[in-house]
């Protein structure tokens, strides 16, 4: 392969790493609105959000690309397809985002609770100052995990004709009649891409649970 | 007579079907120490949840210092629940310490000890770290300020769980089961910190299975079983012979666990 | 925009071949993968060490790269090394060997959860090694891994619409082409998206009841 292919393909996995991150970026601010609407007691705005989730994780996302994909000009609106890649990632992404958000909520323990009761902290105090910082650090590692996740579903991106790492592989596999080649290339560029998430991952975690004192 | 820091009138709390407080009838006098004491499942650890208002009674008023908290009588046996600002009033009198410590993690010894000053009180961060320092300093640890809880022994998280509670200078210091998640050899540092506090003439009401501590720092001593308060009175009344005989089956199981030294 | 559901009906026969090819390839690779996957776990603890990092390497890169990736490398790249496949045996080729590695973690992290103490018990008792597996082994394992095992299962359902794209006649490629040629694609979609959410929620419904069923014991704490 010649190095001219190789920067091809390093600047497709580039665009795929960006429109990752926009997705998660953008998932994770929805998934929170999710979240709380789930956690509320109000029903008008927990069942919602219920069907949302069960919905988002219900339906093949390469379904939710094609329909968003189709939907979008049939609704009259007309966007890159960058742009309705990102919406699909980011709606599909957001529901798991805002299960492992409640898990990570539901998962505070009481205790910590009781105790900033007991100082006289308000509601929106305990919330802000102890619930969302803990709820962060036990979600951290379902959030690395989605994001990998979300690396890897942006393959699926390319059947809506983003540029990306798979298609840029799939375009250059036809130019050239090299299918193994590039598509080994491409699996060994997100197999690196999602080592390297897990490992920055693991190493939060870890400055983390010390609490970063050193 | 001044009034009792907290009194505790015909207080009934059920889970459900099941009563665990069936009409308790008790008084703290100011500035003394007071053990309840108990069996698993007596009740003894529910009841002082409810005069931390972590738990609402089902029946009956509790008034901490004369003040009713969380509830208020509103004649004919009836009450009515006071607001939430009433609530946090009279709270704002009570420290708790737990038998978990319930450290906030993320934050460090100091920063546990100063949390409520400043975001509660709204204190500047220089003042808050003064005093928080002189209370980790009173429990012992000035040199672990800046250390977070997964880095302290248990007994040392326990010291800072008093210190932030201490730290608000409440008038009432709570203590559920304080060392009862501790390796033995760690229970004595608590349970020191507890009998200087006992010595400065600060109210506490401690949950606890350590008889011996209760009968030596205790002033008064509460015996509860099955819900009800069966024994109330001076530590000297209450292990004296004769023994009432539920008690006499509690120190038998607890032999073995310091009530040896009082026998 | 105007959804008109009827035409997509019309060519109901189709529809259902292909729901048929949906469900009988997930089944089958799902067995199939949790076989192969049983098999990496127990390789991977019981076998030599030169073996365990080898499978290590297959599990690692089957879960660090897209399903599509593989797909595309086995379709495309197959004939190439003399491995020519239809699309519905490389799908099903494709989704046996993804699920694979999943479904292995799930078994190694089952392992490694049951607490050596029940074996040294039944080894006190003076059973045998064949009877700790059959005895105890295989039911807490059970017990231990069947939430994973029906979760990845459901998993597996929503990425047999990915076998699409290599033009395995499944439902998103069936119900996608007859929504192009009628130019009802959205109102296509539409349905097919209901269709799977219906479909993975009453699979949930289903793992949960079995799950349910097993569950006469409990891991005490």
């Amino acid at each position: 392969m010649s190095t001219r292919l190789f920067e091809l393909m390093l600047w497709a996995a580039g665009k795929t790493v960006l429109l990752s991150a926009i997705s998660i970026a953008i998932g994770l601010a929805i998934g929170l609105l999710v979240c709380a609407a789930k956690l509320s007691p109000k029903k008008l705005l927990s069942i919602p959000a219920t069907v949302y989730v069960s919905l988002f994780r219900g339906v093949p996302l390469l379904v939710q690309l094609l329909l968003i994909y189709n939907l979008l000009p049939a609704l009259g609106i007309l966007v890159p397809s960058e742009v309705a890649a990102i919406a699909g990632l980011a709606l599909c992404t957001a529901a798991y985002q805002a299960e492992n958000l409640r898990g990570g909520f539901n998962s505070v323990p009481r205790g910590l609770i009781e105790a900033a009761d007991m100082v006289g902290m308000s509601p929106w105090q305990q919330l802000r100052r102890i619930r969302a910082p803990i709820a962060f650090r036990l979600t951290l590692p379902a959030l690395v995990n989605e994001m990998i996740l979300i690396l890897k579903a942006s393959s699926l991106i390319s059947v809506v004709g983003v540029i990306e790492l798979t298609r840029m592989a799939q375009n250059l596999s036809a130019s050239t009649f090299r299918p193994l080649l590039f598509y080994s290339v491409a699996g060994g560029i997100y197999l690196a891409i999602c080592w390297l998430v897990a490992g920055g991952g693991s190493l939060a975690e870890r400055l983390m649970r010390t609490g970063s004192s050193r | 007579m001044t009034r009792p820091a907290v009194r505790i009138r015909d207080v009934h709390k059920s889970f459900g079907s099941t009563e665990v407080l069936k009409g308790i009838e008790l008084s703290v006098p100011k500035g003394s120490t007071t053990c309840l004491l108990g069996p698993s499942g007596s009740g003894k650890s529910t009841l002082l949840r409810c005069i931390a208002f972590l738990e609402e009674t089902s029946s009956g008023i509790i008034e901490i210092d004369g003040d009713p908290l969380g509830f208020a009588e509103a004649g004919e046996g009836r009450r009515t629940r006071l607001s939430a600002s009433d609530i946090r009033r009279v709270r704002a009198k009570i420290g708790m310490v737990f038998q978990q410590f319930n450290l906030w993690p993320h934050m460090t010894a100091l920063g546990n000890v100063t949390e409520a000053l400043v975001t509660v009180q709204g204190m500047k961060r220089s003042a808050a770290n003064e005093i928080g320092n002189r209370q980790l300093a009173r429990v012992g640890l000035s040199d672990r300020g800046h250390h977070y809880p997964s880095e302290l022994s248990g007994g040392q998280q326990q010291r800072v769980a008093i210190a932030r509670a201490l730290a608000l200078s409440p008038d009432i210091l709570l203590f559920d089961e304080p060392t009862a998640s501790l390796d033995p050899e760690l229970t004595g540092e608590v349970l020191n910190v507890m009998r200087e506090l006992a010595e400065t003439g600060m109210t506490l009401v401690i949950v606890t299975h350590e008889i011996g501590f209760a009968a030596s720092v205790g002033q008064k001593i509460a015996f509860l079983d099955h819900g009800k308060l069966l024994l109330d009175g001076p530590p000297a009344e209450i292990f004296g012979t004769p023994r009432h005989p539920r008690l006499e089956q509690f120190l038998e199981t607890y032999l073995d666990r310091g009530a040896a030294t009082l026998v | 925009m105007s959804l008109d559901f009827s035409i997509v009906w019309q060519q109901f026969p189709q529809i259902l071949s292909a729901f048929w090819n949906t469900i009988w390839i997930w089944i089958v690779a799902t067995i199939l993968a949790i076989l192969l996957g049983f098999v990496v776990a127990a390789l991977r603890r019981y076998g030599p060490l030169w073996l365990n990092l080898l499978l290590r390497l297959y599990v690692e890169v089957i879960r660090g790269t897209p399903f599509l990736i593989q797909l595309f490398l086995l379709y495309f790249g197959g004939p190439f090394i003399g491995l020519s496949l239809e699309p519905i045996p490389a799908g099903l080729l494709g989704m046996t060997v993804y699920g694979s590695a999943y479904f292995s973690e799930i078994f190694r992290a089952g392992f490694a959860a049951i607490p050596p103490g029940h074996i040294e018990a039944a080894e006190c008792v003076g059973l045998s090694r064949g009877q700790i597996v059959r005895r105890i082994l295989v039911p807490e394992m059970t017990m231990l891994v069947l939430p994973q095992i029906v979760n990845m299962a459901i998993i597996l359902m929503k990425e047999t619409a990915i076998l699409s794209i290599i033009t395995v006649p499944e439902l998103t490629l069936v119900v996608g082409a007859i929504g192009s040629q009628q130019y009802a694609f959205v109102e296509a979609m539409t349905m097919l998206a209901l269709f799977y959410w219906a479909l993975v929620e009453l699979s949930g419904w289903l793992g949960g009841l079995a799950e349910k069923k097993l569950s006469k014991f409990r891991f005490a704490h």
